[in-house]
């Protein structure tokens, strides 16, 4: 059996002893968004693997937390760690992603996780 | 079916080992066996992966609340890293696995969402079925349902109530849809009647369904509600 073309061991080697996504602290670079601020998910074409909810596309939300880097779930999908992005907790308004959830119900909330291709200011 | 003796042998014919295989399942035995063949894992590696797996209840989850509850301090720390809180009770989410790093199904980086008076948490999957396992043992049949995954969402108060879950309009009921690498416990909020009680007396309490955010802690109550089964009017035929 030929040898294989590359290294299908170098996420294991990266990660053990530090976890996933702790090993990919610090590589993603500034941030660009902040706690408080307002953004909007970008409704981005699917292409093979994302982790994008269809139901918060095109819809705001606030930054909650920065949560961790990491490689963005679609590049993961094929093994490229090349990347890495800010992740960020997003609330919701359910009211803003289901217009008609009952106003009685206005303050209910919904949190996710979404990395920074996703999202722009709104 | 009708027993049949025969002389010498066991009175039972025995017992088939699978009723069935799910398409899922044959899946599954299918790439694992190629990946073994392939080298990427041993069959002993696999052995130790599902032996670990056995062994991964809601226990440690329901002790990491009764000890927030306990300790201001203890709490701080598990709301901000639920990693380093989880060590306190015994689990290493980077070193216990035989991974030594996690899975795809199990990144380091558990949250533990605080409950208050007027904020209710609940988690769900929406995409697949992303679940802290490493602290809460396997998850729930009802959790990976397409049926819970699409309603909570959406009609979070109407699921909830289904679970015996009804909460005035001031409170907050906040989904979280774990979709990408956290993995989120609810921290709930300390019910009256636990007054002077233990650590011990505390984490009895503290069962999966409220650990999901489905249920509240309540001070009689030590099991999660069994959930009731409709058979299916138009059951599909398995070939």
């Amino acid at each position: 059996m030929s040898k294989p073309q590359f290294d299908r061991e170098h996420h294991v080697k990266k990660a053990t002893g530090i976890g996933d996504p702790q090993c990919f602290k610090g590589e993603a670079g500034t941030a660009k968004f902040k706690v408080g601020d307002k953004v909007r998910v970008k409704d981005l074409a699917d292409i093979f693997y994302n982790r994008c909810q269809v139901y918060t596309r095109g819809v705001e939300a606030t930054v909650a937390e920065l949560v961790y880097e990491s490689p963005p779930a679609e590049d993961e999908a094929w093994d490229n760690c090349d990347n890495p992005e800010w992740f960020y907790s997003l609330i919701f308004k359910q009211k803003d992603l289901w217009p008609d959830y009952p106003d009685t119900f206005a303050n209910d909330t919904l949190e996710t996780e979404l990395s920074e291709r996703w999202l722009e200011l709104a | 079916m009708a027993e049949k003796k025969i002389e010498g042998e066991h009175l039972h014919p025995p017992a088939a080992m699978v009723d069935e295989v799910s398409e899922f399942e044959i899946l599954e035995i299918a790439v694992r066996e190629l990946a073994i063949e392939k080298g990427l894992f041993s069959a002993d590696d696999h052995r130790r992966w599902s032996d670990y797996m056995e062994t991964v209840g809601p226990l440690p989850a329901g002790r990491l609340v009764a000890k927030a509850w306990l300790d201001p301090e203890f709490k701080k720390l598990a709301v901000t890293d639920g990693i380093k809180a989880s060590l306190s009770v015994g689990i290493d989410w980077i070193n216990d696995m035989p991974s030594s790093f996690g899975t795809p199904s199990d990144y380091c980086n558990l949250r533990v969402l605080e409950d208050t008076p007027k904020l209710k948490h609940v988690v769900v999957c929406t995409l697949c079925s992303c679940y802290p396992r490493p602290i809460l043992g396997q998850s729930p049949e009802w959790y990976r349902t397409p049926n819970y995954r699409r309603r909570i969402v959406r009609w979070p108060r109407q699921v909830l109530s289904e679970f015996g879950l009804q909460l005035p309009e001031d409170v907050e009921v906040r989904v979280e849809d774990s979709n990408q690498k956290s993995r989120f416990i609810v921290l709930p909020v300390r019910p009256e009647g636990t007054e002077g009680w233990t650590e011990d007396q505390l984490a009895e309490i503290v069962t999966r369904d409220c650990l999901i955010g489905v249920a509240v802690p309540k001070p009689d109550k030590t099991a999660n509600d069994k959930r009731s089964v409709h058979p299916a009017i138009n059951p599909v035929e398995h070939h």
